[in-house]
């Protein structure tokens, strides 16, 4: 035999191999793990979790948190703008008043 | 107890059809789990979540198709899920090792309990070569190979037609006789 017909033969012999194969059985006790797992799984906190760790919730909720600080920031940059104009015409009325009171104190 | 017997009884909450149902169905769900993930572990796993979503899902079951189909096709999209966590988990190995958890490690050579003692040999590396097959491909063998389930039945659980069934078998077998040809060549020869 030569070694194509050695190889093809193998290679049927691994395409049969699984005839006859006898089913596979799982670990004993497996209705009660599955019992317990139901069990776990039926807790509120079990199923939030798993809800959360989902990546497209996570994904939203870290949009929603980014989204959220950048309104909060720019909201925080027009208050501190108009304040400051707040304080600009605050300073002008003072020196309004200031100009005011020099001129009521002018010695002649 | 017959099928729909077992399935009405579940949809009105009996325990004892599910232990019934558990008991009858346990070794086919997890046979071909094992099949198709080729790890004793995570088979097992997969078979509790086919059976929780099983339990869960009953009441959607409306018998457009026999029991057993509608298993097969629970069980195969469960698997499949978990080749594609293990396909992401691979990918970021590398990141995840960098932090110190461990990646998952597939078994170099699988050997399937049930295969007979004088074709083990020939079984792993059949389960070697079937792992380098597109997964339809690998779902459609298993279930026809190790599973003995009929052409047509294929077709059945993976919702498609009988040609494209047979087509898919055999360009498996086409695909399985390519990697096996380089594996003896390497190991072998």
């Amino acid at each position: 035999m030569n070694k194509n017909e050695k190889i093809e033969k193998l290679i049927e012999q691994s395409l049969n191999s699984f005839d006859n194969t006898a089913r596979a059985t799982p670990k004993p006790y497996l209705l009660t793990r599955l019992n317990t797992r139901l069990q776990s799984n039926n807790s509120g906190w079990d199923t939030a979790l798993r809800f959360l760790s989902k990546p497209i919730v996570a994904a939203v909720c870290i949009c929603l948190v980014v989204t959220v600080n950048a309104v909060v920031l720019v909201n925080n940059i027009n208050v501190n703008k108009s304040t400051a104009d707040e304080q600009y015409s605050d300073e002008e009325y003072n020196t309004s008043v200031a100009v005011l009171n020099e001129l009521e104190n002018i010695e002649p | 107890m017959n099928q729909p017997e077992i399935i009405v009884q579940l949809q009105q909450g009996d325990e004892q059809a599910f232990k019934k149902l558990v008991d009858e169905w346990q070794n086919m769900v997890y046979n071909t789990t094992l099949g198709i993930v080729q790890n004793e572990n995570d088979a097992d796993d997969i078979t509790q979540e086919v059976f929780i979503q099983v339990y869960k899902s009953v009441s959607s079951f409306k018998g457009n198709s026999t029991f057993s189909t509608w298993l097969y096709r629970i069980t195969v999209n469960k698997s499949l899920d978990y080749l594609k966590r293990i396909k992401t988990k691979n990918r970021f190995a590398f990141i995840q090792s960098l932090f110190g958890s461990n990646h998952y490690n597939h078994p170099a050579e699988f050997v399937h309990p049930g295969v007979l003692l004088e074709n083990k040999e020939r079984a792993t590396a059949l389960f070697k070569a079937l792992q380098q097959l597109p997964n339809n491909q690998r779902i459609a063998f298993t279930l026809h190979k190790l599973e003995a389930q009929k052409y047509e039945d294929v077709a059945e659980i993976m919702n498609i037609s009988l040609p494209a069934t047979e087509s898919l078998i055999a360009r498996a077998k086409n695909n399985l006789r390519k990697k096996l040809r380089d594996y003896y060549l390497q190991n072998i020869v």
